[in-house]
C-alpha cells in the first residue's frame, strides 16, 4: 500500500510539474515564434524571400499548427518563385481544412504561376466560396477580382463575363472601381454594359477624364463612331496631354472621313467614299498579296467594278434624256461590255 | 491494472525527461548566444557528466536499450533507482549540452528501470518484475517518440525479441496509458509535421530501392565506426574513463562551431529538410558529420542514445538521394522531403535491425499513409545489406564488447527445446593454466576428451587430451597449459572461445560441438562469458534426446 501510494503521490506531483513546465515551455516558445515570424515578414517586405522563408519556418517549427505562419510561409515561397514548395505546404493546409479561402487563394496563385490555369481556376473558385476568418465579403470580392485579373490577362471572355456579371451589384459605387468595372466588360467583349457604366460615370462625374476615355473606347467598339469621336474629344478636354486618347481620336476622325454610310451625305460624297474604300482595299490587298495571287484577286475586283459600271450605264440610260455622241469612247465600251 | 500506473508513471517521467532537457537546452544556448559557447558547452557539458557517470551512475552510460537487456535477461529485471535518477539527469544535461545523441535508449532505461523499481517496492518475484520491464519500456517509447504502436512493437522486436511474447496485453495498456498522458500534456502533436508525399510514378520505387541501398550501407558504416571507436575507448586506461566523454563534446563542439545543425538531436532540422527545405552540399555533410559526431560520441561514454541520430543519419542520407534524382528527373520523383522520409526509416532498420518498428515507427511519425510501400522495399534492402555486412545487430555487438552475450531472436526461438540446462554438468574439474603438460595428463585419460582451463580472470578455453598428448610428444611435457593457448591469457576474443549458454538448445550444442571439434563445450554465463557455470558433454546429450548409450 505504501508503494502505491508513494507512486500516486509521485504521479500527481509530475503532472504538476509536467504541466507547469509544458505551460512555461509554451508561452516562451509562442513569444520566440512570434518574434522570427515577425523578422520573416519583415525580411518579406524588403524583398528579401529566400532568408524569410528561413525565418518563418523557424516559427513555424516553434508553432508548427498555426495556419497564418503557414499561409504567410507559402506566400514567401510563391514570392521566391519556389512554386513546388509553396504547392506543398499549401497541400498540407488545406488536407487539413479543404474549405480555407485564404489557402485557397494562395494555391489559385501558385498554380496560375506555374501555368495551370484550369486547376487555378477550380482554386479562385473555392477560394470564392470558402471559409473566411473575417471580413468574409471583402475577402472574397478580393478573391473574385483575382480571378477575373487572370481571366482578363488570358483573354478568356466567356469565362471573364461570367465572372463580372454576379459582382456586378456587389462592388462598391467608387469612381476607380467602377472604371475598372467599366473596362473588365469592354475585355470581356460586352462594350453594351462596359457603356452603360461609363455613361452612368460621366453623368455622375462630368469631369472625369477616365470616365470619358473608357466611354469612347466601349462606344468605339461597339461602332459608334461619333459617340465614341464625341467622347473622346470631352476625354482630351479633361486631359489634353494623354497621347493615347488623342491618337484615338485621330483614328475617329479618319474613319469617319472614309465612312460612306454615315448619315447626311450627299450621294456623290458616299460616292466617292466608295471609289476610296476600292482604292484602299486594292493597296492593302497589294501589300499583302503575292503577284500571282494579286493578278486573280485584281481581275475579280475589276469584273465588279465592270458591272458596278454596266449598272451604273444603265441607269444614265434610263435617267437621261440626252444619248451619248456615237463616237463617245465611253459610249462605244459600254455598248461592247453590253454585248 | 499496475501496466496503467506503470504507463502513467513513466509517460509523466518521460515528458517531465523531454521538457527539462528544452528547458536546459534553452538556458546553455539563448538566441544570439556566441559560436564560442558551441565549443564549449558541449565540452563542459560532457566533463560533468562523464565525471558523474563515473563516480555515481556508471550503469547509467550510453543508450540504455542494452542495459535495459543485461538487466531483463541477465539481471531478473533489476534496475537500481539510483541508474534512474541518473540517466534521467545527466542524460539530460548531456542532451542539452548539445552531446549529438538520442533521447530514446535513455528514456527506455528510465522506463525500464521505474517498472523494475515499483515492482519490486511492490513485493513482485523476479518472474513478475521481468514481465513488468517491457511494459515500462514500451511506455517510455510510447511517450518519447509519440509513437504508441511502434513502442509496443520495439519492445517485443527488440527488447524481448519475440513478436508472440506473453506480456503483450501489459505492453499495449502501458504504451497506450503513457501515450495519453503525453496528449494530456503536451498535446496531440506528431513528433514531425511533413507534407503529403506520394508515389509520383512506378518507376520511382528504383529510386527508392537505391535509397535502401545508400540506407543500408550508410548504417553499416555508421555501426562499424561506432564498434570500432568504442573498442578503442576500451582499450584505454581506466582512469581515464570519467574523461573520455570529452573527446565526444569536443568533437561535436568543433563540428558545431561550423555546422551548428550537428548539434544536440537535430529534430528541428529534420522537419526543414523533410518539409523539402534543403541544400545538397549540407545535407551530405550532415550525414557524414552526425555519424562521425555520434559515433565518437558514444563510444567515448557520454549518455544518450542512437535512436535519434540514426533517424537523423537517414533523413540527410534520403534527402540526398531525393535531392539529386529530383533534378535528374524533376518529373518522375517526388522532392527529397520524401526520400528523407523514407530515408529515417532505412537508417533504423539498417542501424536497429527492426524493421517492422521502423515502418510503423515512421507511419506514426509523420502520420503519413501515401509513403509506406516504398519505405517497406527501402526497409527491407537496408536490413538485408546491415545483416549481411554486419552480421552482429548493433545492441548485441556493443553487449559483447562488455562481456555479455544477450539472446537474438535464435537463441529466443529455442527456448522451447531441450536446453543445455538439462544436460549440463555442473561444478566440473577444471585445471589451472600454471598446471604442466606432463602433470596433466595422467589426470585427464579416460574420462573426457576435453577440459576447461580455469584461471584468475575465468575461463581460459577448452584443451583437448591430444592436444596436451601431443604437446608431451613433442618434447613439451614442462610446458605450462596457458603456453598452449594463443595468448597467456587464454582465447584473446571472447567470441574465439567455443561455448553455450544454459537457454541455448542442445541442437546448437551439437552445431558448435562439430564447429569446433570438441566433444566437450563450456557452459558460461551470458553477463561474462568467461564466468563457467559447467560443460556439456556429447554423450549426455545423446542421452537427452534418448539415443545414447544407458547404464
Amino acid at each position: 500500500m505504501t508503494t502505491f501510494a508513494l507512486v500516486f503521490l509521485a504521479i500527481a506531483a509530475l503532472f504538476a510539474a509536467d504541466t507547469y513546465l509544458a505551460r512555461m515551455e509554451s508561452s516562451e516558445s509562442a513569444i520566440e515564434a512570434t518574434r522570427l515570424f515577425n523578422e520573416g515578414q519583415a525580411m518579406v517586405a524588403r524583398g528579401d524571400n529566400l532568408n524569410a522563408i528561413e525565418r518563418i519556418r523557424d516559427a513555424l517549427s516553434i508553432q508548427r499548427t498555426n495556419r497564418y505562419y503557414q499561409q504567410s510561409l507559402a506566400e514567401a515561397q510563391l514570392a521566391a518563385g519556389r512554386t513546388a514548395d509553396a504547392e506543398v505546404t499549401l497541400r498540407g493546409l488545406l488536407e487539413s481544412d479543404p474549405t480555407d479561402g485564404q489557402a485557397n487563394l494562395i494555391m489559385g496563385r501558385v498554380l496560375a504561376k506555374e501555368g495551370r490555369f484550369p486547376e487555378a481556376i477550380s482554386y479562385f473558385h473555392r477560394a470564392i466560396y470558402g471559409q473566411w476568418g473575417q471580413d468574409v465579403p471583402r475577402n472574397r470580392l478580393r478573391a473574385r477580382f483575382e480571378l477575373i485579373d487572370l481571366l482578363a490577362q488570358r483573354d478568356s471572355k466567356e469565362d471573364l463575363l461570367a465572372e463580372l456579371l454576379p459582382v456586378q451589384d456587389q462592388v462598391p459605387r467608387d469612381l476607380k472601381t467602377r472604371t475598372r468595372m467599366g473596362r473588365l466588360f469592354l475585355r470581356a467583349g460586352s462594350p453594351a454594359r462596359a457603356i452603360d457604366i461609363f455613361r452612368g460615370i460621366v453623368k455622375e462625374a462630368p469631369f472625369d477624364a477616365d470616365g470619358y476615355a473608357g466611354l469612347g473606347e466601349s462606344e468605339f467598339t461597339e461602332g459608334n463612331y461619333p459617340a465614341a469621336t464625341r467622347a473622346f474629344e470631352s476625354a482630351l478636354r479633361m486631359a489634353p496631354a494623354d497621347d493615347s486618347v488623342r491618337k484615338k481620336l485621330d483614328l475617329c476622325h479618319e474613319l469617319l472621313a472614309l465612312d460612306p454610310t454615315l448619315r447626311g451625305l450627299d450621294p456623290a460624297e458616299r460616292l466617292n467614299r466608295s471609289r476610296k474604300l476600292i482604292e484602299l482595299a486594292g493597296e492593302e490587298l497589294s501589300k499583302c498579296v503575292a503577284a500571282g495571287s494579286l493578278n486573280q484577286k485584281a481581275g475579280r475586283v475589276t469584273e465588279s467594278n465592270v458591272d458596278l459600271a454596266e449598272e451604273i450605264w444603265q441607269a444614265r440610260a434610263k435617267e437621261c434624256k440626252s444619248q451619248p455622241a456615237a463616237d463617245d469612247p465611253l459610249a462605244l465600251v459600254m455598248a461592247r461590255l453590253a454585248r | 491494472m499496475l501496466s496503467l500506473v506503470i504507463g502513467a508513471l513513466v509517460g509523466l517521467v518521460v515528458v517531465a525527461f523531454i521538457l527539462l532537457t528544452g528547458r536546459l537546452a534553452a538556458h546553455m544556448y539563448p538566441a544570439g548566444g556566441s559560436g564560442w559557447r558551441r565549443v564549449l558547452v558541449p565540452v563542459l557539458g560532457s566533463l560533468s557528466t562523464g565525471y558523474l557517470l563515473w563516480r555515481y551512475f556508471p550503469s547509467a552510460r550510453g543508450s540504455g536499450i542494452p542495459q535495459t537487456k543485461f538487466a531483463l535477461f541477465i539481471d531478473d529485471g533489476r534496475i537500481q533507482f539510483r541508474t534512474v535518477f541518473g540517466k534521467f539527469f545527466c542524460c539530460s544535461a548531456s542532451l542539452a549540452s548539445g552531446i549529438a545523441l538520442g533521447r530514446e535508449g535513455p528514456s527506455v532505461q528510465v522506463g525500464a528501470g521505474l517498472a523494475s523499481v515499483v515492482g519490486r517496492n511492490l513485493g513482485l518475484d523476479a518472474k513478475q518484475v521481468k514481465a513488468l520491464v517491457p511494459a515500462g519500456c514500451a511506455a517510455a517509447l510510447a511517450a518519447a517518440f509519440n509513437t504508441p504502436i511502434a513502442a509496443v512493437l520495439f519492445s517485443l522486436e527488440e527488447i524481448m525479441g519475440d513478436l508472440h511474447a506473453a506480456v503483450l496485453g501489459s505492453v499495449v495498456l502501458s504504451a497506450a496509458t503513457s501515450w495519453m498522458v503525453l496528449h494530456l500534456v503536451l498535446g496531440d502533436d506528431p513528433l514531425f509535421h511533413v507534407a503529403g508525399y506520394q508515389l509520383v510514378k512506378p518507376a520511382e520505387f528504383g529510386v527508392y530501392a537505391v535509397l535502401g541501398v545508400v540506407g543500408g550501407l550508410g548504417s553499416v558504416s555508421f555501426v562499424k565506426l561506432l564498434l570500432g571507436l568504442r573498442a578503442w575507448f576500451m582499450r584505454l586506461p581506466k582512469s581515464s574513463v570519467w574523461l573520455q566523454p570529452v573527446a565526444g563534446g569536443l568533437t561535436v563542439g568543433i563540428m558545431g562551431y561550423f555546422v551548428p545543425e550537428v548539434m544536440g538531436v537535430g529534430y528541428n532540422y529534420v522537419e526543414k529538410v523533410l518539409n523539402g527545405d534543403i541544400v545538397l552540399k549540407l545535407v551530405v555533410l550532415l550525414a557524414v558529420l552526425k555519424i562521425v559526431a555520434t559515433a565518437v560520441c558514444y563510444a567515448s561514454g557520454n549518455a544518450g542514445g542512437i535512436f535519434g541520430p540514426s533517424l537523423f543519419i537517414g533523413a540527410m542520407m534520403g534527402a540526398a538521394v531525393g535531392g539529386v534524382a529530383h533534378s535528374l528527373f524533376p518529373q518522375s520523383t517526388a522532392g527529397p522531403g520524401a526520400y528523407a522520409l523514407v530515408g529515417m526509416g532505412t537508417a533504423f532498420a539498417g542501424v536497429v535491425r527492426t524493421p517492422l518498428t521502423s515502418v510503423i515507427m515512421i507511419f506514426e511519425i509523420t502520420r503519413d499513409y501515401t509513403i509506406i510501400v516504398p519505405l517497406m522495399i527501402s526497409n527491407l534492402i537496408a536490413f538485408f545489406i546491415s545483416q549481411r555486412l554486419q552480421p552482429e545487430p548493433i545492441y548485441e555487438a556493443l553487449a559483447q564488447q562488455e562481456g555479455v552475450h544477450l539472446p537474438n531472436v535464435h537463441s529466443a526461438s529455442q527456448t522451447d527445446r531441450i536446453q543445455v540446462r538439462q544436460a549440463m554438468r555442473s561444478g566440473p574439474v577444471v585445471l589451472s593454466p600454471d598446471l604442466l603438460v606432463g602433470t596433466a595428463l595422467p589426470m585427464t585419460k579416460g574420462t573426457l576428451d576435453a577440459w576447461p582451463v580455469v584461471g584468475e580472470e575465468g575461463l581460459l578455453g577448452m584443451i583437448r587430451n591430444r592436444d596436451l598428448e601431443n604437446a608431451s610428444s613433442s618434447g613439451g611435457g614442462d610446458k605450462r597449459l596457458a603456453e598452449l593457448f594463443d595468448s597467456p591469457r587464454g582465447h584473446s576474443n571472447a567470441e574465439q572461445l567455443p561455448h553455450v549458454h544454459l537457454d541455448h538448445s542442445l541442437g546448437l550444442a551439437l552445431q558448435r560441438m562439430g564447429t569446433s571439434d570438441l566433444n566437450v563445450l563450456p557452459v558460461v554465463s551470458r553477463a561474462n562469458v568467461r564466468q563457467l557455470l559447467g560443460i556439456v558433454v556429447l554423450d549426455d546429450i545423446l542421452k537427452a534426446y534418448g539415443v545414447g548409450k544407458h547404464e
